[in-house]
């Protein structure tokens, strides 16, 4: 994040890994309004846990979504929330939805720099 | 009163604008001096409970060392990571780096969002493919002992399909040029005459690579494969058929029509033979018992189908003066 984005490919890497931007890649549009939804829905759900970016990364017709939560509510709750996120979100998006989260203790662990 | 000022004054904070305590001074003795016995309600201009801010609990959660520093070195590695999976630091026990930092290393693992994007191959490992490859052997058929090179196998089956698969990492299976089929077949390996073969590349054009001797069609008019698969074959089939065929028309073809220079049936065997049998005029244009015909026929057709050029025209003539049992100078 603290990298502008000009420095994709350099520093850092892409938050969302699809083919659909490739050269001829198909429905570039539906999954780019998929992913503002999946974001918006995961920033909503998991309110105030993910520290870092939300990344999704499509594989055939699965989609997973990472990210690194903070580790302040409790594990059943996060077991719950993992379920309730998959659940709707593939009944809305129609494919399998996995997440992977890694957890970490604070916040600071992920901030390299402050602006 | 007394305590109602002491009161006031410790809960008054330091930089308390003078209006204010004035005028809370004067409520005070108003209220003190109406009625003196009773308990009067205390004007709380500056409550002193404060309403505490419920801050929000930090939940320590008792978290046991990562698995990956009490793994064995000697485990079973697709075991433990069967399918693709997002980087996990505690799974892997590698001390990967990944990203970027202004000064030092780049960071560790633990934490690290650059290594959770980038797509990783750990369940494809030397022994994971292995397994698998084991795990198919048995949905596979042996390769035929007879097909031993490529050659034998472009003999015995000469037509070749191409069609292409495509996969995308969206829900949807489909994609329009997976409908494309490319059916190629060797011009050697079909049943032609001259003439079947000559209309054959007349119907074909462009579609017939003469490099490589082989045929394409193309076929992708319909929106499923399978229609244009049944399409390409009938396209095969109807070129064949038709390559065969003899029209009534295609006897009206002159000499002048030929495309190319036919010595068999042009006037320089008729005059060849009937020059040969003089006086007697000629009962069948045989040209195989003159000697040199072969070669005067050879040469004669290169000049005029190749052009002149400089091999052509002496060849042309060592040929003639062969056939007219001419003197020749093979020294030269």
């Amino acid at each position: 994040m603290a990298n502008p984005p000009h420095y994709l490919a350099h520093r850092k890497s892409w938050n969302s890994w699809n083919t659909s931007n490739v050269k001829d890649g198909n429905r570039p549009s539906e999954t780019a309004v998929e992913d503002m939804f999946i974001r918006q829905f995961m920033r909503g759900t998991w309110h105030n846990l993910f520290v870092s970016e939300v990344i999704i990364k499509r594989q055939h017709n699965i989609i997973r979504i990472a990210g690194i939560i903070t580790r302040s509510i409790a594990p059943y709750k996060i077991y719950f929330l993992t379920g309730y996120t998959e659940e709707l979100l593939s009944y809305w998006l129609q494919c399998p939805i996995k997440i992977e989260l890694v957890t970490t203790d604070s916040k600071k662990d992920v901030v390299f720099k402050y602006i | 009163m007394l305590s109602f000022r002491l009161r006031f004054k410790a809960s008054l904070p330091q930089n308390l604008s003078k209006i204010l305590k004035l005028f809370a001074t004067r409520s005070n003795i108003l209220e003190t001096n109406s009625n003196e016995s009773e308990q009067f309600r205390v004007l709380d201009l500056y409550p002193q409970t404060k309403v505490m801010q419920e801050k929000r609990k930090t939940r320590k959660t008792s978290i046991p060392p990562s698995r990956a520093t009490n793994m064995p070195t000697d485990q079973d590695w697709p075991s433990v990571w069967p399918g693709a999976r997002t980087f996990h630091p505690a799974s892997v026990p590698l001390p990967l780096r990944q990203g970027y930092q202004e000064k030092g290393a780049s960071p560790n693992k633990y934490a690290n969002a650059e290594l959770m994007k980038i797509p990783n191959f750990l369940h494809l490992t030397p022994p994971a493919i292995q397994r698998h490859c084991e795990a198919l052997k048995q949905f596979c058929t042996k390769w035929p002992t007879v097909l031993e090179n490529e050659e034998i196998c472009s003999k015995h089956f000469p037509i070749e399909i191409i069609s292409s698969d495509y996969c995308y990492s969206s829900p949807t299976i489909r994609d329009p040029l997976a409908r494309i089929v490319n059916l190629q077949v060797k011009l050697s390996s079909l049943y032609l005459d001259t003439h079947a073969k000559d209309k054959l590349l007349r119907l074909l054009g462009n579609k017939y690579n003469p490099e490589t001797d082989i045929i394409t069609i193309t076929a992708d008019r319909c929106p499923l494969r399978k229609q244009n698969l049944e399409y390409a074959w009938y396209l095969l089939m109807a070129v064949y058929h038709e390559s065969w065929r003899v029209e009534s028309w295609e006897a009206e073809k002159s000499i002048a029509d030929m495309e190319y220079f036919d010595w068999d049936t042009s006037q320089s065997r008729t005059s060849l033979v009937t020059l040969y049998t003089w006086p007697i005029p000629p009962t069948d244009y045989d040209y195989e018992i003159i000697p040199h015909a072969t070669e005067y026929k050879i040469a004669v057709s290169d000049l005029i189908n190749n052009g002149e050029d400089q091999y052509s025209v002496n060849k042309y003539k060592e040929a003639v003066k062969n056939l007219l049992n001419l003197k020749c100078d093979n020294k030269e």
